[in-house]
């Protein structure tokens, strides 16, 4: 492995300037490399880095001093970013002096400097991309006016570990990704157009008394777990319901509060009946109300949705053989989790469920599709109403493809592209059996054009740039088309004012669409998605997962129920949301006074006082081991084994998302760590005794010396993301929570704390650094010496999510300039993304000639 | 772990009891499909089938892929036994003891341009054997696409491409064995009843006077979407203009590709026998999944929809999605199926490479029991399976490769060959030969210098 700076160090620079004036300045150009760069190199370089070595895969022997031709400058890139962090030569080889060292880092930056601003008269850097399938359905959602999930329909877009998916390179497009789009088009426009004749409208009820049960819970409640057959828990199943359209569920609720709790979450969900054990579990969830009111004041709630959004349980058999007429279910859920929920299934049963809040429902009503108006107004935004429609059909045609293909476009439509469609529909409405099935035809083809489906920059003599702004505006901070306020501006040539831009830059932000952007970036930022699938180990940890208390499915993972690694990611994702709105500064990304939690999570990380399922700010004591992102249990769950924490994932995570350093994967000819063990890891080693062993060999050691060490501060942290500084020895099977021998938490915490009896270590000493034990301290030498990392590494990912591209080193200097800017308030996140949006890079919109 | 409502009839359950075949379009008769004899005049077809496991195998006996000479052959070394020559079957390749003259196990073959790739990512160039650190950075084409240009409009489809993760991953964390060129990764189809539908249910219960009309249209409407994309793109700068080509290109495979399937409506579709296919399955059943997915392949040679398929059993990097856990759903195994690679517990290690091999055996021996022609359908498929890493996962030389069938292609089975030291040769090779079996006439594919007559009767 080796690192790939991919962002300067304004400290170490600042202080080379510092000194820099007592060495002489070396000539940029050829002249300057053969007199002191070549032999600098020679010096100190090449004997690891030449014809006889090539650690790294990289070498110095073979370059010639001529960075204006632009050739090598990734190679020159990186010999820059070593220089500067002083990252090499390594710390056991002789060092030049700083100076020395400073003087050729100055001169490969003059140079670089020079081929790139030069660069940038004559090249721009290529835009197209193509929507990833996050932006395209939020663009459809937002065109159509519906909200449908399409998502299931296209192809996956590639993901790489700490990359974000709509980097050009990687957007491929093939002949079955088109199918795919253009099927999931047609799809969406049968939904967006109704036919003009009004549908029959399904409507179901159902009422539950408030008469008991010998489960203790009265037949209108619903109790956390399993609820009894035909009560309010159970839900309803649907007499009969609409193939497509928009549908209402009403109902009477109200909440039976326990002591502490002020409100409870009730869920809908809607698709397979839930109440078989055997159910496939297919639902997706309709909404969620937070009930506070008591059963003498029941309120009335209401949620909306697409019946196409929802999975239909298919293939009952009837007594003919067999029907596949579908079956529909609406199951209430109550999410309540005071984080004891999997304590030997205590409130499973009566009477421990009674100790529980529930939720009470009074009746509950299906109502689809709802025809209050019709045809709908996501129709008629279509098809809208005009005289023309009747009397001058061509006219309206080409009206109702030019308001479309302007925003579909997100830009006004040419008229020579309208007349392209005009054409298309010609000839579609030729055998289409109505008028609304050729207009979705027609307009399906309008959505699988380039146009839609790519971000591109039209010629500007015909098309100002203004609109590729306003979309880029629109893309970044909500993963979807530019409303009307910014098309507006775009028309008004305002996108060019940088006032302008900031101020749209908070409204975007401010909206909730916004919510969008930061789970998306957030989650391919850090890499989350490795959390939901490793695999815990029940054995040392048994009460973290829920598992199903009874039934067929008895000791399988809760199946269909929010679980505590969903409330992880939330964290995550809340506290980077939390910071932006704040626009707090960079350092809390490693230590803030405050942590993102809700009850279950509160209750997990040992923090008392945290009532409630919703997320909020909460602060925080040293003493409670939490702050900034390193702590978090999606991280420290998915760079674990499940099992153990693994400090090499832990290295790599910080490395690659905090550090903003691209982590090489070991390469091919390099062992694996158990390998270079000589033994089956299974047996006793720790992964930190691995460690060392695999540091023995050279070729490990190379990049492990400079890896191991930002993994071992963690080890405090164990696989499910908590504090534990001690662990059970080695093979020691962990029983789970007992009634009968712990009464309660507190008592299954001192049993725990019995067994933990082998003491953890975490201290390393980081590579050109100081010796860092444990979290607390990992996280101080990060503010204190690393802060310009973490800033820049932040601006950098913002910028790189925003342009759909990976920076290279024509962006250096730009993001360098933001950065120095940034410093003296103490890199604040919020006035970054303005900063980014302001940014020449953002605003690009020149092409290069044919 | 049973997901079904037991009054809730499963499609297996359905077929299984009642005999029923599918409710497809089903057009006079299609019994040469189905049956165990050729119509005179009808050449045999010759398959072939690519498939790919992922973060090697347990060798413990030969953990870089060849004997270490100071142990003696273990029992659950993937490598069925040391010896070259006839084979023998130890714990791990069992499942294949009555397979053993349909199959060879040939030692010390890779890809050298995936040499320099990262430790997981030489999967990417399994099926292709293109150069990816160097001149063939976007990869190339693969084997299979290779018989496909070339005999592909013979059949309905002209390949089958499938994987247990679906689509095309990124640059070095495939989720695909089939690529069509450089860049052009074919996404892999993972979901069973969309590939069923797909495959056999094309028209999807339209009549097909309609569908061809449908088709018709569909063409013309395609010629103009070309006519309005090609203008737009002359709009852009040129970069640019390189990024809707991919687009154009797509449009211009659509175009021949309904032209294609409204020939083949005059062609009658297959009566397909679906008995004993699930296709309601999950990967939370990893055996009834996988071998849903060999089904399919199967079912698609044996209606002659197709005759060259891939399928990516397991992806290299697949943190995120289910087969991360298969090793936990089959063995019950406390860690991530990748870490079977990395720490190669005993006890799991091979019963892992066990179960694998008991789903390839499964799909072989579904091929060999039925007839075909004077042999059976085995002896005109020419099956590769292996992977891109031997015991050591990082480790990106020496394949576990195993063939089979091809007894009719003129290949011969029932040994080890060794191509190691002072033998090696690439694998493309051995490419080259099974290309040429199955009548592609190949000279050099990827890297290969000629062809392997070990296998060759």
């Amino acid at each position: 492995m080796y690192f790939k700076r991919r962002h300067p160090i304004l400290t170490v620079l600042s202080f080379l300037m510092s000194i820099g004036s007592t060495f002489a300045e070396i000539p940029l150009g050829e002249g300057g490399f053969k007199a002191q760069v070549k032999p600098f190199f020679e010096k100190h370089c090449v004997e690891c880095h030449g014809p006889e070595k090539s650690k790294g895969k990289i070498t110095l022997h073979t370059l010639d001093g001529d960075l204006t031709a632009g050739q090598e400058l990734e190679r020159w890139e990186t010999i820059l970013d070593v220089l500067e962090l002083k990252e090499m030569p390594p710390e056991d080889e002789p060092q030049p002096d700083d100076a020395e060292r400073q003087a050729v880092a100055k001169w490969i930056k003059g140079g670089m400097r020079d081929y790139v601003e030069n660069a940038k008269k004559h090249e721009a850097t290529p835009i197209a991309r193509r929507l990833t399938n996050f932006e395209y359905e939020n663009t459809m959602r937002d065109l159509l006016g519906i909200d449908l999930k399409l998502i299931d329909g296209l192809s996956e877009d590639p993901i790489a570990p700490y990359k974000f998916n709509n980097t050009a390179d990687f957007m491929l497009m093939g002949p079955e990704q088109v199918e795919r789009y253009l099927a999931t088009a047609r799809r969406a426009m049968a939904s967006a157009i109704v036919d003009p004749e009004k549908p029959e409208v399904f409507k179901t009820r159902t009422e539950w008394k408030p008469i008991g049960n010998t489960m203790g819970q009265a037949n209108d409640e619903v109790g956390i777990w399993i609820n009894g057959r035909g009560t309010a828990g159970q839900g309803m199943g649907l007499k009969g319901f609409p193939a497509t359209g928009e549908f209402r569920i009403r109902f009477q609720a109200s909440a039976i509060l326990t002591e502490g709790v002020k409100e409870i979450p009730l869920r809908l969900v809607m698709g397979y009946d839930l109440q078989v054990n055997s159910s496939t579990l297919e639902v997706e969830p309709v909404g969620t109300v937070y009930l506070s009111n008591s059963p003498d004041n029941p309120e009335i709630f209401e949620l909306h949705g697409r019946i196409e959004n929802f999975p239909v349980e298919t293939m009952q058999p009837n007594k003919q053989g067999m029907t596949v007429s579908g079956n529909l279910s609406i199951t209430p859920q109550n999410l309540h989790d005071d984080g004891t929920l999997n304590d030997n299934n205590r409130y499973h049963h009566w009477p421990r469920q009674m100790e529980m809040p529930r939720a009470v429902i009074n009746w509950m009503e299906f109502e689809g599709p709802i025809t209050d108006v019709w045809p709908p107004a996501h129709h008629t935004a279509i098809l809208f109403d005009s005289p023309d429609r009747e009397t001058n059909p061509e006219k309206y045609v080409r009206e109702v493809l030019g308001r479309f293909m302007s925003r579909a476009y997100r830009r006004p439509a040419e008229k020579d592209e309208v007349a392209q469609f005009e054409n298309i529909y010609a000839l579609i409405r030729k055998d289409a059996p109505s008028f609304e099935a050729a207009m979705r035809e027609t307009l399906a083809m309008v959505l699988i054009s380039p146009q839609f489906l790519y971000h591109t920059v039209a010629d500007e003599k015909v098309v100002p740039p203004d609109y590729e702004i306003a979309s880029r505006l629109s893309y970044f901070l909500w993963g979807s088309m530019p409303d009307r306020e910014l098309i507006q501006l775009a028309a008004d040539g305002k996108l060019k004012d940088k006032a302008v831009i900031e101020q749209q830059t908070l409204r975007l932000l401010a909206d909730t669409r916004s919510s969008d952007f930061i789970r998306n970036f957030t989650s391919q930022w850090m890499s989350l998605d490795k959390l939901k699938t490793i695999p815990i180990n029940s054995d040392v940890f048994p009460r973290f997962l829920y598992y199903v208390p009874a039934g067929e499915r008895a000791g399988t993972e809760m199946p269909y129920l929010p679980t505590i690694r969903d409330h992880m990611v939330d964290e995550t994702v809340g506290f980077v949301a939390e910071l932006i709105k704040r626009n707090a500064a960079a350092s809390n990304l490693v230590n803030s006074d405050f942590a993102y939690l809700n009850e279950p999570l509160a209750a997990h990380y040992g923090i008392e006082g945290v009532k409630g399922m919703k997320f909020r700010p909460v602060s925080i004591k040293p003493e409670q081991r939490l702050g900034g992102l390193l702590t978090h249990g999606s991280i420290l769950i998915g760079n674990g084994t499940g099992t153990a924490p693994h400090p090499i994932y832990r290295a790599v995570w910080l490395r690659e998302a905090v550090l903003g350093d691209e982590v090489k994967p070991p390469p091919a000819d390099v062992p694996a760590l158990t390998d270079t063990a000589g033994k089956s890891a299974e047996k006793a080693l720790s992964i930190k005794d691995l460690l060392a062993l695999h540091r023995t060999q050279e070729s490990c050691n190379d990049c492990h010396v400079r890896l191991d060490p930002w993994g071992i501060p963690f080890e405090h942290y164990n696989a499910v993301g908590k504090f534990q500084p001690k662990t059970p020895k080695e093979g020691v099977k962990v029983r789970p929570f007992s009634d009968a021998l712990d009464t309660d938490l507190n008592g299954y915490n001192k049993y725990l704390e019995s067994i933990n009896t082998v003491e953890v270590e975490a201290e390393a000493r980081v590579p050109h650094g100081p010796s860092v034990n444990g979290m607390e301290e990992l996280k101080e030498f990060l503010i204190k010496d690393r802060l310009n990392d973490v800033a820049s590494n932040m601006l950098r990912r913002f910028t790189s999510y925003a342009i759909g591209r990976e920076l290279t080193y024509k962006d250096r200097f730009e993001i360098e300039k933001i950065l120095s800017e940034s410093e003296k308030d103490g890199y604040l996140l919020r006035d970054m993304i303005i900063k980014v949006c302001q940014s020449a890079a953002f605003n690009e919109t020149r092409q290069n000639p044919n | 772990m049973s997901s079904q409502k037991s009054w809730h009839f499963s499609r297996r359950e359905m077929l299984k009891g009642g005999g029923i075949a599918l409710a497809l379009p089903l057009l006079n008769c299609m019994g040469r499909a189905m049956g165990a004899t050729v119509p005179a005049g009808k050449e045999i077809p010759k398959r072939m089938m690519v498939s790919y496991f992922a973060y090697g195998a347990y060798m413990p006996s030969s953990p870089e892929g060849i004997p270490l000479l100071t142990k003696p052959h273990h029992e659950w070394d993937w490598w069925p036994c040391r010896e070259t020559g006839p084979l023998t079957f130890n714990k791990s390749s069992a499942p294949f003891a009555d397979l053993k003259n349909e199959i060879s196990y040939l030692r010390g073959l890779d890809h050298k341009g995936g040499w320099a790739l990262g430790g997981h990512s030489s999967g990417d160039v399994f099926a292709t054997g293109a150069d990816m650190v160097g001149l063939e950075r976007t990869n190339n084409i693969s084997i299979d696409q290779v018989a496909a240009k070339y005999h592909g409009h013979k059949t309905r489809y002209a390949s089958l491409v499938l994987g247990t993760e679906g689509g095309t991953g990124a640059y070095g964390r495939t989720k695909t064995l089939s690529h069509r060129g450089p860049g052009q990764p074919i996404p892999s189809l993972s979901k069973p009843q969309e590939i069923f539908n797909g495959l056999f249910n094309p028209y999807a219960g339209k009549g097909v006077e309609n569908v061809r009309a449908n088709l018709k249209r569909d063409a013309s409407v395609l010629d103009l979407m070309m006519d309005q994309s090609s203008s737009f793109k002359r709009r852009l700068g040129h970069e640019d203009q390189q990024k809707v080509e991919e687009y154009l290109e797509s449009i211009r495979t659509l175009e021949k590709r309904v032209e294609r399937t409204s020939e083949w409506t005059h062609k009658p579709l297959a009566q397909v026998d679906t008995k004993g296919l699930n296709i309601e399955v999950s990967h939370k059943d990893p055996q009834e999944y996988i071998r849903c997915m060999y089904d399919l392949i199967y079912l698609a040679f044996r209606t002659d929809y197709t005759r060259y398929a891939t399928l990516m059993l397991e992806s290299e990097q697949s943190q995120g999605s289910e087969l991360w856990n298969y090793a936990t759903y089959v063995l019950g195994y406390k860690g991530a199926t990748h870490d079977i690679a990395h720490k190669r517990p005993e006890g799991y290690s091979g019963d892992w490479d066990k179960w694998r091999a008991e789903q390839h055996a499964y799909f072989l021996k579904r091929l060999r029991d039925t007839p075909e022609g004077d042999g059976n359908m085995l002896d005109h498929t020419a099956v590769i399976w292996g992977s891109a890493h031997p015991h050591g996962s990082h480790s990106t030389k020496n394949y576990p490769i195993q063939i089979a069938g091809g007894g009719k292609l003129g290949i011969k089975h029932g040994n080890l060959h060794a191509f190691e030291g002072d033998k090696k040769v690439p694998l493309a090779n051995l490419y080259t030969t099974l290309l040429n079996a199955v009548d592609v006439p190949t000279e050099k594919f990827a890297d290969s210098t000629g062809e392997m007559s070990e296998i060759l009767a």
